[in-house]
């Protein structure tokens, strides 16, 4: 008996019972304008430019509002901007704001805000980085009106401005957006369409938005972080529960009203049940990878990183992770996230196919791999990387590696990773991570892809050819530029293998049947959602 | 006594003193970094050292470690690296919880297994007996979340009695409060109810020996005067010790517990805290975790006391 049938045991059974029969009467008794629903993860702080993290980007996407939001074609829609303007040489933005814009405390939203706030942001974000790097001023022309000006032309202000990757360009209140961006605000006067309900937040535990009654959401439909932002419930309560068997039953028992992210072992269990809905949630899903160290033996050696391709299969990681549904999973030739405008497989011959192993040993014996231990670093505590490393360790012996498996926690492995001592010394050969596919749809917020050595991701890779194109990318002046440029950096990303990617997956959402407007998408767009009793 | 009482609490605080240089110690030279975790994967190393200076988190262990005592001394247990909270407010959120869930699996617990325990040595030997040690060698032998799992699903899926999750406040009713700790205090409460059932079947036995319960039973006294009044009460020492050392380890049971039942108390917090390498709320939680161990060993030793007159200190 495995994992699997051990959960679906214990969680599952009761469902089969459970089907066609009416929700309890504690659902029946809460209140229609409330939605309960259980995030990904429990939300730890509430500084989306401060932290980063998924949950607190989601959170912070119904408490700050955006000027750009990219709609569910990956465009960026004007959202608290009413207009712009760009001077002929593109080096000047001009900005006018919505009229009406109201924060939390009632004070209108001002550009003197907006600039506060964008100049906050430029400093965690790597896109506005690039943007402060090109800056000659940020100003404040009118109340409604604001200026950017450049040295240089950026062509993907507006994606920036309105990306959804963290951290989010969020407009707050001009005294709390002067916070330095290294320390955690603690007044959450937000521009969104709900507030935040600060008294009630038991981090770990609940947190609670209300409506904001002032809010003017915008005429047009909604999508994505893009158009009128409608809430159709008064209340959202955030409960967060670890054990996802639990949240499975509650689900069930309709305690709550949408889980997030179940996991895939307990999908087949909600399906049976008729009061529930299951679904894709992000479209965009996820992208595996394991990452070698460039800077140490035996993956200082493309040949080396290019025997570990080779011999992976990656259906094995997939099946790792999600199990048999083959719905979930897909093979990824490629770093791009599949089924967007820039996905390529150039370069991606040596994943696919059936996998060569003797070739693979031949060739890491030319790179001179002589046995020394390879340190393997393993998140226990994340099922994705847990899988992954299983798979990994047994690749690795299968090539004839001598593997150091280091079993830990995510916590350790965040910082241990950052080491650039010897692997014998602190340091280490890989770590397993996984990419949400949002991220992965263009080389401005991918981080991971990114290959100039010392200021790298971890693993410091190191390949102009990669960088070459990345900076095409953002140079490109049409789709079919980016596209041209994409497919070349795929080929020189999987050429040098930046990382190694193990393929793409997707998860599930769950919700009551007395819940609808839920959208796919990034993250939970909780606007049109509507609950009845 | 009084002056006993004094003398102990006093005592106390070299141990809290000891328990947190080795907390700090230890958290000081474990792996993992607050810093890391807040930056997220987008950071640069220049970013995750800034925040790290500005969490005061590169100053000297010693100098970390006497900017810490000192706030402790003036009531201040610090601030959370994560939620920007005191950490004496998250404590405050998540004391009612477990506070409730132990006080309820503490009184389910001696009300269930005392009298099974006597019953048990009344019928030593017996059918009663063996089903009563079977329950419990059963009882101790099954894991808290496996017991949490097949009463949520009995009683809250397949019967919808109870709910499956969550907590209440007493404030909003005693029946609301009450329905959420149902089944996570018999789940808790399992464990213990086979322990204290042993050990009181146990002791009992020995009892039940002595000289003095058979001059009681050749008086004429009846069986109930006879276990409960002369057997019990000379009983009652080792079963105390054994409730109060539950005490302590229901803390642990706590954890598991309310992840299971997603219940908002200490024991999530703890891991939590740990998880993301809080320090200040670690070391918050384990001090005050001391602090209830050590007031638990002195509410035992003072209970001696009472169920025995001859103990004096």
């Amino acid at each position: 008996m495995d994992r699997r049938t051990v959960l679906k045991g214990l969680a599952g059974a009761g469902s089969l019972a459970l089907t066609g029969i009416s929700a309890p009467a504690i659902a029946q008794g809460a209140s229609a304008r409330t939605l309960r629903f259980v995030p990904q993860a429990n939300l730890a702080n509430f500084d989306p430019i401060w932290g980063t993290q998924y949950v607190v980007r989601n959170a912070a996407a119904l408490v700050w509002d955006t000027l750009y939001g990219i709609d569910s074609s990956l465009q960026p829609q004007r959202q608290m901007v009413e207009s712009e303007q760009v001077s002929d040489d593109g080096t000047i933005w001009t900005f006018k704001l919505r009229p009406g814009l109201k924060f939390h405390d009632g004070e209108p939203v001002l550009s003197k805000d907006v600039v506060a706030s964008l100049a906050r942001w430029a400093v965690r974000d790597p896109m506005g980085l690039m943007i402060t790097a090109l800056q000659q001023e940020l100003t404040a022309v009118d109340d409604r009106t604001f200026k950017w000006v450049l040295k240089q032309p950026f062509p993907k202000m507006l994606y920036a401005l309105g990306k959804n990757n963290s951290p989010c360009a969020f407009i707050m209140p001009e005294r709390i957006a002067q916070t330095d961006p290294f320390k955690q605000i603690g007044d959450y006067v937000g521009s969104g369409p709900m507030k935040f309900a600060k008294a009630e937040w038991v981090p770990g535990a609940k947190a609670v938005f209300e409506k904001f009654a002032d809010y003017a959401p915008r005429q047009e439909k909604s999508s994505w972080l893009a158009g009128g932002k409608q809430m159709l419930v008064d209340r959202i309560e955030w409960i967060v529960m670890p054990d996802a068997a639990t949240a499975a039953a509650a689900l069930q028992n309709g305690e709550i009203d949408w889980w997030e992210n179940p996991i895939a072992d307990l999908v087949p269990v909600l399906k049976k049940n008729k009061n529930i809905s299951v679904d894709i949630g992000d479209p965009l899903g996820n992208i595996g990878s394991f990452r070698m160290n460039f800077l140490y033996p035996p993956f200082n050696d493309v040949r080396a990183r290019r025997a570990v391709l080779m011999a992976m299969s990656q259906e094995d990681y997939m099946r790792a992770i999600v199990g048999d549904d083959n719905s979930l999973w897909k093979p990824l030739p490629g770093f791009f996230t599949p089924d967007t405008p820039l996905y390529s497989e150039a370069g991606g011959e040596i994943l696919k196919g059936k996998r060569d192993l003797d070739a693979a040993k031949k060739l890491l014996a030319e790179s001179g791999y002589s046995g020394q231990p390879v340190t393997c670093l393993v998140a226990q505590d994340q099922p994705i990387t847990k899988a992954m490393g299983d798979v990994t360790a047994d690749l690795l012996k299968k090539l004839g590696m001598n593997v150091d498996f280091v079993a830990t926690d995510w916590g350790t492995v965040g910082s241990r990773r950052a080491l650039k001592t010897p692997p014998g010394q602190g340091g280490w050969n890989m770590f397993h991570t996984w990419h949400a596919g949002a991220d992965c749809t263009n080389p401005a917020p991918y981080t991971a892809i990114r290959a100039n050595g010392d200021k790298a991701w971890f693993g410091w890779p190191t390949s102009p050819a990669t960088e070459k194109e990345v900076t095409s990318w953002f140079e490109a002046k049409s789709l079919d530029e980016e596209k041209a440029a994409i497919g070349r950096l795929n080929k020189a990303a999987m050429d040098d293998v930046v990382y190694a990617p193990t393929g793409f997956f997707l998860s599930y959402t769950a919700w009551r049947k007395n819940v609808s407007g839920i959208a796919k998408g990034p993250l939970p767009f909780f606007w049109g959602v509507s609950k009845s009793a | 006594m009084l002056s006993y009482i004094l003398r102990r609490i006093v005592a106390t605080l070299p141990v809290m003193a000891i328990v947190a240089l080795f907390v700090f110690s230890l958290l000081y030279i474990a792996p993992g970094d607050p810093a890391v975790v807040i930056a997220g994967d987008q950071a640069s190393p220049e970013d995750v050292e800034r925040i790290r200076q500005s969490l005061g988190l590169d100053r000297p262990f010693l100098i970390q470690f006497g900017s810490w005592v000192w706030r402790i001394l003036h009531g201040d247990l610090g601030t959370s690296i994560f939620t920007n909270l005191p950490v004496s407010t998250m404590i405050g959120q998540r004391l009612g919880p477990t506070l409730s869930l132990m006080v309820v699996t503490l009184l389910l617990t001696i009300v269930i297994a005392v009298p099974l325990g006597v019953l048990a040595a009344w019928k030593a030997g017996s059918l009663i007996d063996r089903v009563i040690m079977g329950f419990a060698v059963f009882g101790f032998s099954l894991p808290v979340f496996v017991v949490g799992y097949m009463l949520a699903y009995v009683f809250a899926l397949q019967l919808e009695w109870l709910p499956v999750q969550g907590y209440t406040p007493l404030a909003a009713g005693f029946w609301p409060w009450l329905e959420n700790l149902i089944l996570p205090a018999v789940a808790l409460g399992c464990v213990y109810i086979a322990l204290i059932a042993r050990i009181t079947r146990a002791t009992m036995l020995e009892v039940l020996q002595q000289d003095y319960i058979r001059t009681a039973r050749a008086k004429g006294l009846g069986q109930g005067g006879i276990l409960f009044i002369h057997a019990l009460k000379n009983a009652a020492v080792p079963i105390v010790t054994v409730i109060g050392i539950g005490i302590a380890l229901l803390i642990g049971g706590a954890v598991v517990t309310e992840s299971v039942f997603a219940i908002p108390g200490l024991g999530r917090l703890t891991i939590d805290a740990i998880l993301r390498r809080d320090y200040p709320v670690i070391q918050g939680i384990v001090l005050l975790f001391s602090f209830v161990y050590v007031l638990v060993n002195l509410m035992i030793d003072v209970t001696y006391t009472i169920v025995d007159p001859r103990i004096r200190y």
